[in-house]
């Protein structure tokens, strides 16, 4: 393993600059990670440790990092996807801040693997799990945590607190590891919280994707037939705003339960084979595999448009995209290639298949992960202060975490809410008063 | 003829309807705002109105405010499922009067009137004491100024016509009235279209009518196009139907829209609101139109456009709004889903193709409860029928609410006072009420919404030319 890519890197006179304008301007669209930092800095939870990080590299990412770093932390940041990174960002981390950074837009996949190998200390003498091992790890699609449980010594599994997941992708991953024995540490699933799931999926993911659909393909949404995959959180978010910029929404599902929500909010729901020749434009947003395959790509509408929201690359087959294919166009819009297919149709595909909103956008709005990352802070703060180390499972993020997030959110937009008065608190705890 | 000072289905119902006139008049700001406005003026002094529009609690408001400002006013509904009786008897007996020494106007409608009713009660409306015509028109889908126009017509040709074996059975009553009234009062219609100054129309259907009329040289006198203000049709016709359309829709069959398909046939005013209020209960909404920039505005909202022969066999809503004719045909009718709902909100009764249904050989009709049928047809899935076609929002609920009422009417008076008071403006045409009016009654109803307009700065108003007090607008400005 080349253990010195990193230090291959240089960054562009001014780079740094730039991402430090930008992560200075997202902080004013955190104001609960402002207010976190703030006390980490008074409370100092992490004084000593060290916080192996494997997120997008963002200017939003840039002020978690910074406030877990007010709270005394050593951090070692890798991207959790190989086309996300901001080197601006990753720039200003790495040279301003003094975060250790493994990060760069645009490596291959073996890079990518190396780069969170080194987050977790590969480039130490003693390889990963030196003296210097993460206490804590903070994970974004389970890629960091899975790398460490395959490459590393079981003592090092030991030494780690805990860790935290904010994707969906990864949470099931996790739950798959403990399920056959293999997770060593507790991990909280930060992408489960109630508020999350509202405000991260529901609303972050729909604006952004949306954002990442327009910039990326450049069409006009309004009167376009939209076929959504998945009616979870996000599909629900990417559904209700394609509708509201005018376009006719169709959904598929495999749950009933979601695809009976979809119905009585009044989308279609239909099979992805009967969706495949209608749509204009495919998101799919469901977290499994496989969702948009060869049959579904060999009977599309000519320039139909094809994105995924879902983190990981497995949701487009864009192999069998490939293969149907007899020439791409690669890039005739930034993060759009053409596929030529032997009957003349041509089928876009953005971001490579990747997810739509990191690749051709930026990501969810600061106010968004400020919630998500503040939760996530939270969490790792409450995991450092523990004494006694939870058992090796997925936790949820305690229910008082997700509370006190959100009460401190409302509390930096000024809204006021009313509380329980004594009364009612004793009314809704007692089984007494009836009519 | 009869001489009956009024008649409606119960006076002692007024007590009710006083109660909700009360209501409804904190609730039409415009209409209230007017009756201060004019209070010492009385500009409509002198007007005999004759009234043909829907008997509810907010006409009675309208009426009420003409009575405010001058004028005597005589009123029949314009449709037979309109009438809200509580309204009617609350106006028969007025404000000042009880139900067994009523005091106030002669209104002549009740709820399920049947046609030769109906067309007894537009005569009665039209029939001033003493053989005095009315000198104006206050007319909702034209049936009042069709009448006067036919009587003085069949006049001057000296007979009325046979009717004709295709002739529709609602026209077949109105011969039969102008006989009878060509044979007691000769030369009646003449002198009302002599005597009256204008009519003042209040809906699509009516406002077609008359284009149609003037253009082929057979209107008698002017006609302000009320539906055309601003003020009207968007609110009146767009946020209106959007409120009234579901609640006539939820009283009549209580089915969960959500996840309903629903079809909106046309998408004009009415059907944007129809269709934006069904989608915004959940259904997957589809529409009709034969107009091409209609259409694309609903491709453009996001709704699938299609037409009735591809999708009957799957929506379980259907609302016609197109202000046309046979929209939905019994044969339509016969490809639908077990109990699909078919309803109109469009003026008339002819959307949907009601004699063709009843003609279905083998089909049966069970009333479910009033305003609602179950027709069963030979193959045994039956559909459900709001208000026998006629509009469900009036049949089915109680139409529009009195806040979009008060926007409607208050043009309504504004109408009736421009052409009583300057005639001399109104050569025989027909016309729409000037943009500053228009602009006026949408600032009477601001201050009640709390709105706080701003004021343009008079080096503003000078860089994109208006006056700052207005109008700001173009006439040919599409809100």
């Amino acid at each position: 393993m080349s253990t010195d890519a990193p230090r291959r890197y240089r960054t562009v006179p001014g780079l740094a600059e730039l991402g430090d304008g930008r992560i200075s301007y997202a902080e004013r669209s955190m104001p609960l990670l402002a207010a976190l930092a703030s006390r980490f800095a008074a409370e100092r939870p992490f004084d000593g440790m060290i916080i192996a990080a494997c997120l997008h590299v963002t200017a939003e990412t840039a002020v978690l990092v910074r406030a877990l770093r007010a709270g005394g932390a050593r951090v070692r940041l890798a991207a959790s996807n190989p086309l996300s990174t901001q080197d601006d960002i990753a720039a200003a981390l790495a040279s301003g801040d003094g975060v250790e950074v493994f990060a760069r837009a645009g490596v291959d996949r073996d890079t990518y693997y190396e780069h969170i190998a080194l987050a977790l200390g590969a480039d130490r003498p003693g390889g990963i799990g030196d003296a210097e091992g993460p206490d804590l790890v903070l994970d974004d699609g389970g890629d960091l945590v899975s790398t460490l449980h395959t490459r590393a010594r079981p003592e090092v599994l030991d030494r780690v607190r805990g860790g935290c997941e904010g994707t969906t992708t990864g949470v099931l991953r996790l739950r798959r590891m403990a399920a056959d024995g293999t997770l060593a540490f507790p991990v909280i699933a930060a992408s489960d919280t109630p508020v999350t799931r509202l405000v991260d999926n529901r609303h972050g993911t729909a604006q952004s994707v949306i954002d990442g659909l327009l910039r990326a393909s450049g069409i006009l949404l309004a009167g376009k037939t939209v076929v959504v995959a998945g009616f979870g959180a996000c599909g629900v978010g990417i559904a209700e705003s394609a509708r509201a910029l005018g376009a006719r929404v169709v959904i598929t599902e495999v749950d009933p339960v979601r695809a009976l929500d979809a119905v009585l909010r009044g989308f279609l729901v239909l099979p992805l084979a009967d969706a495949a020749p209608i749509g204009e434009v495919f998101i799919t947003a469901t977290g499994s595999t496989d969702v948009i395959t060869g049959q579904h790509l060999a009977v599309m509408r000519d320039g139909a448009i094809l994105a995924n929201a879902g983190h990981f690359d497995v949701e487009i087959d864009v192999r069998a995209l490939a293969a149907l294919a007899v020439g791409v166009q690669s890039d005739v819009r930034p993060h759009a290639d053409a596929y030529e297919l032997a009957d003349g149709r041509r089928l876009l595909l953005l971001a490579e298949g990747r997810v739509v909103n990191l690749v051709a956008a930026n990501g969810h709005p600061p106010e968004v992960m400020d919630l998500a990352f503040g939760i996530e802070a939270l969490t790792l703060a409450r995991l450092a202060r523990t004494s006694q180390r939870l058992p090796a499972a997925v936790h949820p993020v305690p229910s008082d975490i997700d509370a006190e997030a959100a009460q401190m959110v409302l509390a930096a937009l000024g809204t006021r809410t009313d509380s329980l008065t004594p009364a009612q608190r004793a009314y809704l705890a007692s089984w007494r008063l009836g009519s | 003829m009869s001489a009956e000072p009024y008649k409606v289905a119960d006076i002692h119902l007024a007590d009710f309807g006083r109660k909700e006139i009360q209501l409804a008049e904190h609730e039409m700001p415009g209409l209230m705002a007017t009756r201060a406005e004019y209070a010492e003026s009385q500009p409509l002094r002198g007007a005999r109105i004759t009234g043909s529009l829907h008997m509810t609690i907010q006409t009675a408001v309208l009426i009420e405010t003409l009575v405010a400002l001058g004028a005597q006013v005589r009123w029949a509904s314009c449709n037979i499922f309109s009438t809200q009786d509580h309204a009617a008897a609350a106006i028969a007996v007025g404000p000042d009067g009880t139900p067994d020494d009523p005091k106030g106007i002669p209104v002549f409608a009740w709820k399920g009137e049947t046609l030769d009713e109906y067309w007894w009660c537009t005569v009665q409306a039209l029939t001033w004491p003493n053989g005095e015509a009315p000198n104006m028109i206050l007319d909702d889908g034209g049936d009042a100024t069709l009448f006067v126009h036919k009587g003085a017509e069949y006049e001057a040709a000296g007979a009325v016509p046979s009717p004709s074996e295709t002739d529709s059975e609602e026209w077949v009553v109105i011969l039969d009235k102008l006989r009878d009234s060509l044979a007691d009062a000769p030369g009646k219609w003449t002198k009302a279209v002599e005597t009256i100054k204008g009519v003042t129309e209040e809906t699509t259907t009516g406002v077609h009518r008359l284009y149609e009329m003037h253009k082929a040289g057979s209107l008698k006198f002017p006609a302000i196009n009320v539906n055309d203000s601003v003020t009207k049709s968007k609110f009146d016709n767009k946020y209106g139907c959007r409120h009234s359309l579901i609640d006539g829709i939820n009283r009549g069959t209580d089915v969960l829209i959500g996840g309903k398909v629903a079809l909106v046939l046309g998408y004009g005013d009415v059907g944007k609101g129809c269709a934006e209020s069904l989608r915004g209960q959940g259904a997957r909404v589809i529409v009709t139109e034969i107009d091409p920039i209609c259409a694309l505005q609903a491709a453009m909202d996001g709704y699938q456009v299609s037409t009735l022969d591809d999708v009957v066999g799957q929506v379980d809503i259907f609302v016609t709004t197109t202000g046309n004719k046979d929209i939905i045909l019994a044969a339509d009718m016969a490809k639908m889903k077990h109990q699909a709902i078919v309803g109109n909100i469009g003026h008339f009764d002819n959307e949907i193709d009601m004699a063709g249904l009843a003609a279905t050989p083998g089909i049966k009709r069970v009333n479910v409860k009033p305003q609602v049928d179950e027709w069963r047809f030979p193959d045994g899935h039956t559909i459900i029928v709001l208000s026998e076609g006629r509009l469900l929002n009036l049949g089915n609920a109680t139409g529009h609410p009195s806040f979009v009422m008060s926007n409607s009417f208050t043009n309504q008076v504004m109408a009736q006072i421009e052409i009583f008071t300057k005639p001399e403006a109104y050569p025989v045409g027909v016309y729409t009420l000037p943009k500053h009016l228009d602009e006026k009654v949408a600032r009477l109803h601001l201050d009640a919404l709390g709105v706080k307009l701003t004021v343009l700065s008079k080096d503003q108003a000078d860089y994109i030319g208006v006056p700052v007090e207005g109008p700001y607008k173009p006439d040919h400005y599409r809100y």
